[in-house]
Formats: C-alpha cells, sequence, structure tokens
C-alpha cells in the first residue's frame, strides 16, 4: 500500500475557485483517481480571464491559484449545456465514489444532476454540495465567494485597526474557501467510512459560511456574557502589552512581538536597552502597561526602528520573548523551519515551468499523502479518461470534439 | 449538534487550549467516542475567555470546544495514570494530543511504542513547528503565527503597520487538518495498511498551506503582493472593503459579468465599454480610478440596498454584519445552525452548530462539556473496571 487509496477511489470534481477544487485536491494527496470536470465555455473562473494576454501566450493556463488547487487532477472538458455532455457526465458519476459541486443552489437540479437523480444511478455515490450560505433559507441564492463569506461569518467585522475609524479589512487569504474546503473533505471521510458500514453513499451539505462562523465562537460567546460587541482589537491583545507590530530598518520590514508576563517585558526591556523604560513605573506590570500602551508602542517604536528585522529576531527570542518577522510571501518560503521541513515541493508544469508548490500538511509515515503532480490543461485528459474509463474510440471521441461537447481550446462565454 | 455517523470509533484526546480540542470536537460532533483526558487541574484551555461575570475556572470557549466530549482527569506522572490511559488505549482507535513535542516521549509514552503497544491504534500529533526541523521548540502565539505564515504582511493600509487577522483563526484551520489526518489514517488502516500510524501536524504549514495565493503567484509574477488598504489587492478585479451610508460593505467583483453587473448598479452601463475598464488586464491596470468611482457611489447607499441591488444582479457583494448580526442573520435562523446549549456552569448560550449535515443520520442535541473529572467513575468503572474504591483511593493518591 504505496497511499490509502491506491487509485482505487474515484472523485469526479466539478466545482471551481478554491473551496471546491481542494477538496479534490485533497484526495489526490490520498492517491485518489480525481477528475477534474470543465467547461470550454465556462471554464474554471480560477484560470483568471482570457483578456490577461493573447491567446498563444494560454492565459488561463498561467494561474498561480487554478495550478495549485488542482494539482494532479486529470482534466476533461464537457458541455454542460448540452444532453450529450450530461449523458456523458453520468456514465462518469456511475463510476465514481464522490462527486464535488460548489454551484449556486439549484443549479444541479437544472442539470438534471440533482442528489435524487445520481444517486438512482449510483446508490453508493457520495455527492458534497457546498454552497456558500446554504441551499435553502431566505438567502441561499446569495452569491458568495472566499471573502464574502469570511464578511458573511462575522469575519471581517473584527479585522481593523485598535484606532481606527471603523474601516474593516478582508483577510489576505480568502479564508472562508479553504476552510470550506477543510470541512467538505473530512465530513467526506466520514461518509466513505460510513459507507463501508452501510455500502450506501449519501448527501452532504456544507454551507460555507456556517464552516466558518465557528472560528469566531469567543466573539459570539463574549457577546452573549457581556452584551458588547467585541471591538476590532488589531494588532493589540485584550489582556497582553506590549502586542504589536513594530517597523524596522530598510523598506517595510516589521517584526510581530508579545511579551505575556512581566518577566518577558523585563527581558525584551533589557534585550533592546530599555533599562530606563523597564523601571518606570508606567510599564511597571500587565495592567499598567495595558494602561499605558500608546506610550509603550512609541518607546518601542523608536528602540526598533534602527534595528534589523533578523538582529531584532534573534535578540528577542534569546530572551523569550514571542517574535517572528512580518513574512512577505517570499520571507514564508525562506523560514528555516519551513525549509528545514522541505514543505514546498517543486512541480514542472505545462506552460509555467517549475515552481515550488505548498505540500500535504499532514505527515503519514506509512501513506504519505503526495501533492507533487501538476495541474491539467484545459482538456488535457480526455481522451485518456474517455477511452479508459468509458471506453470510448478515438472516433467517438474525434465525433465528441467535432460538435463541441469536449475540447481543449477555450471559448469566449456563450451569450444568453 | 451531534450525529452518529462515527459511533464506532474509540478517541483518547490529549488535547488542550484550541487546535487539538477543536480537532476533536469534529471528531465527537461526528458522533466518536472521544474521552477528554486531563490532568487534575485541569487543561489550560478551561480558563480561556470569554468569561462571565465571577466565573473564572470555566470560560465559554471551552464550554464550545468541548461539547460531546466526555472528561477524566489522570495525573501522567504517576505509573499508576499511565496505567490508566494505557487501559484507555487499548481498542481505541485515536489518540490526538497537542503537547510541545517529546512531552508524550519524556512521560514514558512514546508514540511508536504505543502503536507498537496498541497496533490499531493512531496518534495525531498538532503542535506549533511539527515535531522535528531547526526551529521545532520555539514559542508562538496568534499575532507571532500570523505574522510568520504569511497572513498579516499583505493586510492593511500601506503606510501603517501590517495588520494581524482577529481571533485564533490559524489554530482551527490546523485543527482541521489534523482531524482530517484522523480520518486518513483510519482508512488508511482499514483498507490494507492494517495498523495505525503516527501523524505529524504543524501549526505553521497549516498556516502556510491557506496562502496559496502568495507563495505561489509570486514566483508566477515575481510581484510580493503588499498591502492594498481597503482592498484585498490590486488586480485584475476589485475586492474590496467599502464604506457605505450606515456601515461597510464587502464588494467581490472579478468576472466580466460581475463588473457589467456593477456598472449597471451604479447606472453606469458606459464604465463597461470604458477603454480603462474594458477587460480584465485594464481594470489592473486602472484600479485606482475604479476604486475611487465605486467608493463615491456606496457611501451614498445603504447597505441593505448594494446587498439587495448587487445580488440582484449576480454581483457577490454583502453588507459586513458584526458578530451580533451574524447570531440574529434570517439566513442562520431559517436553518437553525446555532444550537443553544445549557451548560451545567455558564447556563444557556447559543453557539454555532456543526457546519456538516450528513442526510445518513438525524443531528441530535449536544452534550454539554465535561465538567473537571465528571466522568472518572462512569469511565473507569465502567470501561475499566475499577471499583468505588479503587477509584476512591487513586483520587487520594491525586492520580486523577
Amino acid at each position: 500500500m504505496k497511499s490509502i487509496f491506491d487509485g482505487k477511489l474515484r472523485v469526479l470534481d466539478i466545482s471551481m475557485g478554491w473551496a471546491g477544487p481542494l477538496v479534490g485536491q485533497m484526495f489526490v494527496e490520498m492517491g485518489a483517481d480525481v477528475i477534474k470536470v470543465e467547461d470550454t465555455h465556462h471554464f474554471d473562473w480560477w484560470r483568471g480571464s482570457l483578456s490577461m494576454a493573447p491567446p498563444e501566450m494560454q492565459p488561463i493556463e498561467r494561474a498561480a491559484v487554478f495550478n495549485t488547487a488542482n494539482r494532479g487532477k486529470r482534466g476533461v472538458t464537457l458541455d454542460l449545456a448540452s444532453a450529450r455532455g450530461i449523458e456523458i457526465l453520468k456514465r462518469l458519476i456511475e463510476v465514481s465514489d464522490i462527486l464535488v459541486e460548489n454551484f449556486s443552489p439549484g443549479v444541479m437540479d437544472r442539470l438534471g444532476l440533482g442528489y435524487e437523480a445520481v444517486s438512482a444511478i449510483n446508490p453508493r455515490l457520495i455527492m458534497i454540495s457546498m454552497p456558500s450560505f446554504g441551499s435553502d433559507g431566505p438567502e441561499c441564492n446569495a452569491r458568495g465567494y472566499g471573502n464574502t463569506v469570511e464578511a458573511m461569518a462575522g469575519v471581517t467585522g473584527l479585522t481593523g485597526y485598535h484606532d481606527s475609524d471603523g474601516q474593516r479589512y478582508t483577510l489576505s487569504n480568502a479564508l472562508g474557501d479553504p476552510v470550506g474546503g477543510l470541512h467538505g473533505v473530512f465530513a467526506l471521510m466520514v461518509a466513505l467510512r460510513e459507507r463501508e458500514r452501510t455500502g450506501l453513499g449519501q448527501l452532504i451539505e456544507l454551507a460555507q459560511v456556517e464552516s466558518l462562523i465557528p472560528f469566531v465562537a469567543d466573539a459570539i460567546v463574549d457577546f452573549q456574557f457581556t452584551g458588547k460587541v467585541p471591538a476590532a482589537r488589531g494588532n493589540r491583545h485584550r489582556e497582553h502589552a506590549p502586542h504589536g507590530i513594530y517597523r524596522c530598518a530598510g523598506d517595510d520590514n516589521w517584526i510581530a512581538l508579545a511579551c505575556e508576563t512581566d518577566d518577558q517585558w523585563r527581558s525584551l526591556a533589557s534585550a533592546l536597552g530599555l533599562e530606563r523604560q523597564a523601571g518606570d513605573k508606567r510599564f511597571a506590570n500587565e495592567s499598567a502597561r495595558k494602561a499605558n500602551e500608546d506610550a509603550l508602542d512609541a518607546e518601542l517604536s523608536r528602540a526598533i526602528a534602527p534595528l534589523s528585522a533578523d538582529d531584532c529576531v534573534a535578540r528577542l527570542r534569546d530572551a523569550g520573548v514571542l517574535v517572528a518577522p512580518v513574512n512577505s510571501a517570499a520571507a514564508v518560503m525562506a523560514d528555516p523551519q519551513i525549509q528545514s521541513r522541505e514543505y514546498f515541493v517543486a512541480i514542472d508544469r505545462a506552460v509555467v515551468g517549475t515552481h515550488l508548490y505548498p505540500g500535504a500538511v499532514a505527515r503519514l509515515p506509512d501513506t504519505p499523502l503526495r501533492a507533487d503532480a501538476p495541474a491539467p490543461l484545459l482538456g488535457e485528459h480526455n481522451r485518456q479518461v474517455f477511452a479508459e474509463i468509458l471506453g470510448m474510440s478515438d472516433d467517438d471521441i474525434a465525433g465528441l470534439e467535432r460538435i463541441g461537447v469536449i475540447g481543449s481550446t477555450p471559448r469566449q462565454h456563450r451569450v444568453a | 449538534m451531534r450525529y452518529r455517523a462515527l459511533s464506532d470509533v474509540r478517541v483518547v484526546d490529549l488535547t488542550h487550549f484550541i487546535a487539538g480540542p477543536y480537532a476533536t470536537k469534529l471528531l465527537a460532533d461526528m458522533g466518536a467516542d472521544v474521552i477528554k483526558v486531563e490532568p487534575p487541574f485541569g487543561e489550560g484551555g478551561r480558563k480561556l475567555g470569554p468569561h462571565r461575570a465571577d466565573v473564572e475556572d470555566r470560560g465559554g470557549l471551552f464550554a464550545f470546544l468541548n461539547l460531546n466530549k466526555r472528561g477524566v482527569t489522570i495525573n501522567l506522572k504517576h505509573q499508576r495514570g499511565r496505567e490508566l490511559l494505557a487501559g484507555l488505549l487499548d481498542g481505541a482507535d485515536l489518540l490526538i494530543e497537542n503537547f510541545v513535542p517529546g512531552t508524550l516521549a519524556a512521560l514514558g509514552l512514546a508514540p511508536d511504542e504505543l502503536i507498537a503497544k496498541f497496533p490499531r491504534l493512531s496518534i495525531v500529533s498538532i503542535s506549533n513547528f511539527g515535531q522535528d526541523g531547526v526551529e521545532r521548540d520555539g514559542k508562538l502565539n496568534d499575532l507571532v503565527l500570523f505574522a510568520r505564515g504569511g497572513w498579516t504582511f499583505p493586510v492593511g493600509e500601506p503606510d501603517r503597520e501590517p495588520l494581524t487577522p482577529p481571533g485564533s483563526l490559524a489554530q482551527y484551520v490546523a485543527a482541521l487538518y489534523g482531524a482530517v489526518a484522523a480520518m486518513q489514517a483510519l482508512a488508511a488502516r482499514d483498507l490494507g495498511l492494517g495498523h495505525g500510524q503516527h501523524i505529524d501536524v504543524s501549526i505553521l504549514e497549516a498556516t502556510v498551506a491557506t496562502m496559496i495565493y502568495e507563495t505561489v503567484t509570486f514566483q508566477y509574477t515575481g510581484i510580493v503582493r503588499s498591502r492594498a488598504g481597503k482592498r484585498f489587492a490590486v488586480g485584475p478585479f476589485l475586492i474590496a472593503t467599502l464604506k457605505c451610508k450606515d456601515g461597510y460593505a464587502g464588494l467581490h467583483c472579478v468576472t466580466d459579468k460581475q463588473f457589467e453587473g456593477l456598472c449597471d448598479l451604479m447606472g453606469r452601463r458606459e464604465l463597461a465599454s470604458d477603454p480603462r475598464f474594458n477587460s480584465a488586464l485594464n481594470r489592473m491596470l486602472n484600479n485606482d480610478a475604479l476604486l475611487e468611482i465605486v467608493e463615491a457611489f456606496f457611501i451614498g447607499r445603504e447597505r441593505k440596498w448594494l446587498y439587495r441591488e448587487g445580488q440582484r444582479r449576480a454581483i457577490p457583494l454583502v453588507p459586513i454584519p458584526r458578530v451580533t448580526e451574524v447570531l440574529e442573520w434570517e439566513q442562520t435562523r431559517a436553518r437553525n445552525y446555532f444550537e443553544t446549549i445549557d451548560d451545567p456552569v455558564l447556563g444557556r448560550i447559543r453557539v454555532p452548530g456543526t457546519p456538516l449535515r450528513l442526510t445518513s443520520h438525524r443531528a441530535e442535541a449536544s452534550r454539554p462539556a465535561p465538567r473537571l473529572g465528571e466522568h472518572n467513575r462512569e469511565i473507569f468503572g465502567d470501561r475499566l473496571g475499577l471499583t468505588d474504591a479503587e477509584i476512591d483511593s487513586l483520587k487520594k493518591a491525586g492520580t486523577i
């Protein structure tokens, strides 16, 4: 056994963006055969826009995000607006274990692919629907993506500077997406285990917003205890000070540091040569520092500004203070711990060449997860998949290409 | 809320604070039999805020994160304590822990030895930096983790310090990787491997894993994304948090169709063919000008109006709620998402329900988080066969 599924599990991924595709990608890591289905008109929107570069540059094969979230899948195209396309998809459903979709509610039913229809074709199929806000309820038809899901979960409302006028900020990573995807993988693993017992598949519904709300449970409960709406605290902490981000020498270099005890504060002061401040009554203990945090931050900012981030991090780490550089993407990849565990993996992908991609997170020594195969080009595996799985002949496939049911050339969206 | 899908799975839970307990909560919500093992003085997470006035030793987050688990206390520094733990591990499928690496081995409970002794057991270790590596033993808190993992650098105003995300979001992400890994270990064992394994999840790597926008994109483009203020980034889109008449609204305008919808919403359909904005590429090159136009429009409109009119045109445009509004949102209400629990100490609280809706089972009400040692008698008596007198003497010795 080289991997958990050793190719014996088939996942049909008709989702787009990040949340759904991440589900398929994590099943690739486990050794499943994951087939990504796109439409040459409505290809995965995470491939970006055809307008970004001339056609010979193949702009939609150059999207870093798509090329990450779809690694190791086999890519096919099907025109889902045509009866023939739906028929072929149903034949794939018949021989698959899992179907992943994240269309708006109602789309699968309109395509004739609602759960009742697909389970009639394949009762062992586990289908997961991942709408943004749910498949029912008064707002179920509202459009949402990672950032909008993040807002509706209450995260954005908590993200702002401690001294701002109320401006809120969206996180840097569209958190609603990966969190929805991770919950989806977990749910599918549970359903697969059940299927071993019952022999039956099922429908799982996962509203992405509902998967992110638990992450702010503390704020939700806080409000119920105190009656007060939790404020955006910015880089500050409810109890501890100092707790913030400070500019270092050079261009846009910063460190984050925190002291959770008086001892840490005293060793920070001594590491930065702030003996006078260490003896200052305003900073003598945590509640005093919290009460005089603006003054404290001003002292620290002055002391840290001339130092390099590396020097500052080294000094404070030695002093036992919680500290890290505020890493840009490039710096994250150069992080000594990330490098020493060889977290990133190199992959050579057609059109774009070789780059480093984030590896699988969990390390399972006896059935290692693999995230080292490239994402498919649009329709790259049409021939392979339709011949191998559905037994189509070269003529069948050429015929489908001719009538536009499959293809590997992206086309502009049809005008409705 | 709780399902019974994993009712055949036994979990011994040695976790504390957030990343570990949320991982085991996911399993417990799916019906796994999760026994939370704490030291006799309680795990640190019991005291995490928020607090109800005058209740210091049981915070609101603990009451949420430990729903559907049963709780025992064991002092693992006592030989007899380790024997009790071994009794619980006998027949268990999973041991989940988030101690500092090396802690289990120092207690004489080295993971490899435990798996040798209990071959069907898998151990999931969730730790700040992973079980090895040059900086394995460093310290972290949320602020430092977000900064190091790359989440913080691109957020905030260009002329100000980067802005950290709120709360402990990345701890929950790591918890998810841990819970998925637990299920992966069970699948591997039952699909042919035949035995358990020791799984290593690094919270830092889980944090970095969600930054694919950054780490891969910058290699493709050579551009390191920096802070773009109210915008998510400057790109071939307009994703921004914009002030409106009565608060803020979140706009996600990416595709041509969404942009045409936005122009229509603003009563400015001519902008869709304006040479500055008539393609994704041009919208990137003229992003500042586009932002200015949209901002000026939003400031005069109310959130509700923007939401309704935006969604009518299939634009992902939402009001930005405060957490209090999330609790009262008609969508979560209609779907009965929040669950009212009756905590034995904190009373009635509304907490997030399980986001996973299985159709194979009916959801049941959650069991409240355990009081310290609440199930000692039940577990040590029924499962390990200890008599009341034995349990009393363990208690007297400080072992439980």
